[in-house]
């Protein structure tokens, strides 16, 4: 009997819609939690227990992004960008040769997976210094203006970069799936 | 940083500041290792075979970006620092990395 999804293919769910897509809520929670539980500046009464646990949702997307990133680099991109054998006509098994056989959908491989291969590792590296921030100065991150502007920033940009490569990588596995 | 001063540890900002300059830096140095290797000036050692350079490229950055942190994080822990230098400094690297990590920009090269 032949099995619905090969071990290829669910490494790629794993790696785009599980932790991806998990990193992508958590930073948007995160952010959300940023704008709302902040105080006016210096107040922190109250804020302990929720600062608590949005340091633990900000620590939530930092992990699932470093597992996103690594996992698709050490997993996923070997098997992406493997070298068909000489004269190879069928090319379903290797994603960047198919997408650079033709001039249409080259731009998916010379753009859209050269951006992929290093932008979210800059995301995960962001979204780890708002992580610590947020686990060790916890209230003052919701009553100090300066440092809640700062997380709300890098979370941001965090937020827009992921969502592009994210983007990027549900063009690339529609037209090249690893499977 | 001129416009810090030492202060009790519990009300210094300089550690959050350390980890937020430190991500700019991290953010900076992989895209600059990315270009060097665009242009063919340093090549980066491949880690792990199948995947190729990015996985040299990647982890120097990662390694970069902790040398970076630790660094900062030893001068500042107990500084306050000033935060609008800091997160201008921050958004300036993170802007400089997203444009040399474009593909289209290495073209230029």
């Amino acid at each position: 009997m032949e099995t619905l999804f090969s071990g290829r293919s669910i490494w790629t769910m794993v790696h785009g819609v599980v932790l991806g897509g998990g990193a992508l809520m958590a930073l948007a929670a995160a952010l959300f939690c940023l704008w709302v539980m902040r105080t006016a500046n210096g107040a922190t009464v109250g804020a302990e227990l929720a600062s608590r646990r949005l340091a633990w949702l900000t620590v939530f997307a930092a992990v699932a992004l470093w597992l996103t990133v690594i996992l698709g680099t050490y997993i996923i991109f070997g098997p992406y960008r493997a070298t068909p054998p000489e004269g190879a006509t069928d090319l379903t098994q290797f994603p960047r040769a198919l997408l650079r056989s033709t001039p249409d959908t080259a731009w998916l491989h010379s753009i859209a997976m050269e951006m992929k291969e290093h932008i979210p590792w800059v995301t995960a590296m962001l979204t780890t210094a708002v992580a610590f921030v947020a686990m060790r100065s916890r209230s003052k991150l919701l009553s100090d203006a300066s440092l809640n502007r700062m997380a709300m920033t890098l979370l941001g940009i965090s937020f827009i970069l992921a969502s592009v490569a994210a983007l990027l990588g549900v063009f690339i596995n529609k037209v090249a799936p690893l499977e | 940083m001129s416009t810090s001063q030492r202060v009790g540890v519990e009300a210094t900002n300089g550690a959050a500041l350390a980890a937020f300059l430190a991500g700019g830096i991290g953010a900076f140095a992989l895209a600059l290792i990315v270009i060097l290797n665009e242009v063919g000036i340093f090549s980066a050692p491949t880690l792990y075979g199948p995947a190729g350079g990015v996985t040299g490229r990647t982890a120097l950055g990662t390694v970069a970006w902790l040398v970076a942190w630790a660094v900062l994080h030893k001068r500042w822990k107990d500084r306050q620092v000033d935060p609008a230098r800091v997160f201008a400094v921050t958004l300036g690297l993170i802007a400089a990395a997203v444009v040399l990590l474009f593909p289209p920009v290495w073209q230029l090269l």
